[in-house]
């Protein structure tokens, strides 16, 4: 019982003392007054023919595919855990650590490609790498330590497992994945910081660069929140959706019924998981764009009124197609349930209003025409998809989606469960006048996104929102109370089709092309400058590429990291498969 | 219990109205956009 004490002790002294530590290198005063460096094109150093830009763009990219992957996994492992001590359930407690397997085999390809990260940025651009140094200085070497400790706790976390299993020895585990995760948020926050910071420096001379203020100053940056809570629920759902495609694979790979029952169910959980994280990130996008706006105009029309608008199409197009796969795999899980087929019916109803919410978010509302297009149309709009273009019809289908995607949800939970409560019926009508309701309110304001000004436009977005969440948490507090004594009926975990799991693949697919995809837009949004309106980029590829260079560079990108996950999850499977015995094989 | 499901309907179609109706409202004011007793700026 000793270690385990010693590793409480150990873990609370560290969650005690590591905010201390940040408060001291945010309270370092700041005495640097030199400016930012300005580099020629010849302090740019040169390898060759290779592209500097686009080894540290793919070793960024490549880091934080794995970065999110591998914080995510232990925030909806100890969840999972938890469930297992709250249900009395080992289930969740095997799929818990299964979950953190997958992760320890991608933790080292993370650290690996953090290194060559550091590395190309160190040989490619110094002087900026000089310059990060002097904004964050103490903040870097905290940084490094994190990680250490990140890395020890990620460790004993896995490796005690079956040792911290049961009683009070379970709690103690528990609390070493919550030093985990406090740890592993911290890390991403920091990085956050850094990154917020060259969109929009703070705690430094606004013309000259020097840096004037403490480092806490210039981790608060104006984008360092928005990008938190984005990156916070992006990674949530991108780690449920790459588990999710591990539990496709290993379902697809088993032959065993018991063993495919085990992966459809932790494939119905990740998907779970991943929706869950995705339902809220519109409105975390949301924010952060406006933070864009709100600290430069000039940069928030660059993204969406600029070269870089028309790749929020194709933002559009990854959605929706997140948006199809994560349905038709709930509508295919109906066919667990006896009771599954009664709600089938409405599957082509929720299906017409996805697809028409797909339509509408990807009409462009500024076409690119010859002058002949133009004279034909009469304008540069066309007469009902401009309309569809622009914010207020937008809006009204990702709300729409979003409903239609927990009402997918809402079904399969309800045809394994039959209410036992003599006012079902009632309560069934108070939920379906709430969807009704809150329906038409979402459509409303779209509506009065068109006949009122523009600021009361953009206001009216909110109230959308609250409506899809409304709907969501009414619907969902309502269930609790119908459901309550409810009599189960068995799910029947594995009958499900071969198909179903290649939705499963196509989510971490979508998700990790989307990544790339708006990773790249918020870079761009610098321009040509290093460090916004601070420190200008003056290496021979300060500009941005074409987008047809940008898809080419983003898509290798995702190749490289799916072939990497498909490595991960063939390390995962190898890690279980035993060598027959000389006696078995006979 | 209740009494027959589609008065609870049309009763619940009015109260989750007035619900929306009330967030609609608080929300654009507390954004600094009066609205009138139609929502529309005032």
């Amino acid at each position: 019982m000793r270690h385990t004490h010693l590793l409480a002790l150990i873990a609370v002294l560290i969650a005690a003392i590591a905010p201390d530590l940040l408060l001291a290198a945010t309270e370092e005063a700041a005495a640097v007054l030199e400016g930012a460096p300005k580099p020629s094109r010849l302090d740019y150093p040169m390898i060759g023919n290779v592209s500097a830009r686009t080894v540290v763009w793919s070793a960024a990219q490549m880091h934080l595919f794995l970065a999110a992957f591998v914080l995510a996994v232990p925030l909806f492992a100890i969840a999972t855990e938890f469930m297992s001590v709250v249900t009395g359930d080992d289930r969740f407690d095997n799929m818990a650590r299964e979950f953190m397997k997958i992760t320890m085999a991608a933790y080292s390809l993370t650290a690996l490609v953090g290194g060559g990260l550091l590395l190309s940025l160190m040989v490619f651009y110094p002087d900026l790498m000089g310059y990060m140094v002097k904004v964050f200085r103490g903040q870097m070497l905290i940084y490094a330590m994190l990680f250490g400790l990140e890395s020890i706790t990620l460790y004993v976390y896995f490796y005690s497992w079956d040792a911290l299993r049961r009683g009070n020895r379970k709690y103690y585990h528990m609390s070493i994945g919550l030093l985990l995760n406090t740890v592993g948020l911290t890390l991403m926050f920091i990085a956050n910081a850094w990154t917020s910071f060259m969109m929009s420096p703070a705690g430094v001379d606004a013309v000259s660069g020097a840096v004037t203020g403490t480092v806490w100053e210039a981790t608060r940056n104006p984008l360092w929140n928005p990008l938190n809570l984005h990156r916070f629920l992006a990674n949530i759902a991108y780690g449920g959706a790459i588990v999710g495609g591990y539990a496709a694979y290993m379902f697809l790979a088993e032959k065993d019924p018991e063993t495919k029952a085990h992966y459809d169910w932790m494939g119905y959980t990740s998907n779970f998981i991943a929706i869950l994280g995705f339902l809220p990130l519109p409105f975390a996008g949301y924010w952060l764009m406006a933070e864009i706006y709100a600290y430069s105009q000039q940069m928030g029309i660059t993204a969406m009124g600029g070269i870089l608008a028309w790749l929020f199409i194709i933002q559009a197009v990854l959605i929706g197609t997140i948006m199809l796969a994560a349905n038709y795999y709930l509508w295919s899980g109906l066919m667990r349930t006896d009771r599954g087929a009664q709600y089938a019916k409405y599957v082509k109803y929720i299906a017409v209003v996805i697809v028409g919410g797909f339509l509408v978010w990807l009409t462009p509302h500024t076409l690119i025409l010859s002058a002949s297009e133009i004279q034909n149309l009469g304008g540069t709009h066309h007469k009902i998809l401009g309309p569809l273009g622009i914010m207020p019809a937008k809006n009204v289908a990702v709300n729409l989606m979003l409903v239609m995607t927990f009402l997918s949800f809402q079904m399969f939970y309800r045809s394994s469960r039959i209410p036992t409560v003599s006012w079902a019926k009632q309560g069934n009508m108070l939920v379906v006048a709430l969807y009704v309701v809150g329906i038409v309110n979402i459509v409303g304001a779209g509506i009065y996104g068109y006949i009122t000004p523009t600021v009361y436009k953009v206001g009216a977005s909110v109230p959308q929102v609250v409506s899809t969440l409304t709907i969501i948490i009414g619907a969902v507090v309502i269930d609790v109370f119908i459901l309550r004594g409810a009599k189960a009926e068995k799910v029947h975990w594995g009958r499900m089709t071969e198909r179903s799991q290649y939705a499963l693949f196509v989510l971490p697919v979508a998700f990790t092309w989307l990544m790339g995809l708006m990773g790249y837009i918020r870079s761009s949004l610098r321009t040509n400058w290093h460090v916004y309106t601070v420190m200008k980029d003056n290496s021979p590829e300060n500009y941005i590429p074409t987008l047809g260079d940008a898809g080419n560079t983003i898509t290798a990108i995702t190749l490289g990291f799916m072939a990497i996950m498909v490595f991960v999850f063939w390390l995962s499977r190898l890690g279980q498969t035993k060598q027959e015995t000389v006696e078995d094989a006979a | 219990m209740l009494g027959n499901k589609w008065v609870v309907f049309v009763v619940a179609l009015i109260v989750w109205a007035a619900v929306f109706y009330f967030i609609d409202k608080s929300i654009m004011e507390f954004q600094g956009l009066p609205v009138g007793a139609d929502l529309m700026p005032v």
